[in-house]
């Protein structure tokens, strides 16, 4: 199952386990040290191995997938759009993923700004005049495709590594021409 | 190059955006990179102030620090809060109090209990109104003009054929179905008279 060659991903929420059965002990949450560890390590590979853009896309790639799946399986996708976005900030908040705090909601374009603060993958980074948030890029855009089964462009202008203290995403609904 | 630094420095202490260092000038020299960073350091308040200035004065929209100015960095958080700030206010104008600011303080709080207040007041009138409605769909307006018997003071339903017997009906009746009032029946002293004088004394 976690080993077997494949071209598509082939994700599921089961494949995370029963971790309240696997960890009667240590229990549900890990410190974030460990999950930086572990994103800022593969970042580090991937670079090394496949070059910046190409890592990012795989970043930006897994989180969509990984939001996608969050969004299926957490969030309750029947709710209208702002009652939606008011649980997503509860539940992220909740997760201590990060504080999402909406800015702009332009609802006849689906465009959206908005931020997260205390971000899981960046707050606390040196500043480097860079944006790192990848992964974040495609976990919002996954949670937005999903609820509203349309494509999404999410763009990271902001990020704590750049100096901005917060992460501000671009969220937009992409227009297929036909 | 150390007194141009110090005048600089002193500007940007009192307030004021003064000129940059004219690094072309004969006596740079070997403080180039002193210079250079004063500069860079006059840039910045330049564009901190053209920032904090209409923010201060609410105007949220169109101001953006373009650069990265770490410098800027606690204005422009202040910045995205407030905008967070003004797009919760616009949906609980519009009545969605689902909303909730989180983790901003002082500010948490008071908008918090503002949307539950205004949730609490908003359901209790909610609630007054279908109670008001509910009394006065039990309440029959009664107006216009009653045909009624002048003897014996039946009432005659609306739209019926007066000849014919049924379609007058007693004044309790008549009250009765179409308002909460209930009737207690007794005798005037008047009436007791007439009908009952033999049992007087």
């Amino acid at each position: 199952m976690f080993n077997e060659e494949r071209k598509k991903t082939a994700f599921q929420w089961k494949d995370l386990g029963d971790i309240q059965a696997g960890r009667p002990n240590l229990g549900l949450t890990v410190p974030v040290l460990a999950y930086r560890l572990l994103q800022y390590t593969l970042r580090d590979v991937l670079i090394s191995e496949v070059g910046i853009d190409r890592a990012n896309e795989i970043f930006i790639k897994s989180g969509r997938l990984a939001g996608a799946q969050f969004c299926r399986n957490i969030l309750n996708r029947e709710l209208g759009f702002h009652e939606f976005i008011a649980q997503l900030q509860r539940v992220l908040k909740e997760q201590t993923i990060g504080i999402l705090r909406i800015e702009e909601a332009d609802m006849e374009h689906m465009r959206f700004t908005l931020t997260v603060a205390e971000d899981l993958d960046c707050s606390g980074l040196p500043f480097t005049d860079e944006v790192v948030c990848h992964y974040d890029e495609g976990f919002i855009a996954g949670i937005f495709e999903t609820y509203t089964g349309k494509p999404f462009s999410v763009r990271e202008i902001d990020c704590w590594a750049s100096g901005e203290r917060v992460c501000r995403f671009d969220a937009r609904q992409v227009t297929i021409d036909r | 190059m150390n007194e141009k630094v110090l005048e600089k420095l002193a500007s940007l202490m009192q307030g004021t955006i003064p000129e940059k260092i004219d690094l072309e000038s004969d006596d740079a020299g070997a403080d180039r990179k002193l210079g250079e960073t004063v500069n860079q350091l006059i840039d910045f308040m330049q564009e901190i102030h053209a920032f904090i200035v209409p923010l201060s004065r609410g105007e949220l929209h169109g101001i953006r620090i373009q650069s990265r100015n770490f410098l800027a960095s606690p204005f422009k958080e202040l910045h995205s809060r407030l905008l967070h700030l003004a797009w919760q206010a616009t949906r609980v104008a519009k009545g969605d109090y689902e909303q909730r600011v989180d983790f901003m303080g002082d500010f948490s709080e008071a908008f918090n209990s503002m949307i539950i207040s205004l949730e609490q007041n908003e359901k209790a009138l909610k609630n007054k109104i279908v109670e008001l409605e509910k009394a006065l769909a039990h309440i029959t307006k009664l107006e216009g003009i009653l045909p009624i018997c002048s003897n014996c003071k039946k009432i005659r339903l609306e739209g019926a054929d007066p000849k014919v017997q049924g379609s007058w009906i007693p004044i309790e009746s008549y009250l009765r179905a179409r308002t909460e009032a209930q009737f207690s029946h007794g005798i005037c002293p008047e009436c007791v008279k007439k009908l009952y004088s033999e049992f007087m004394d």
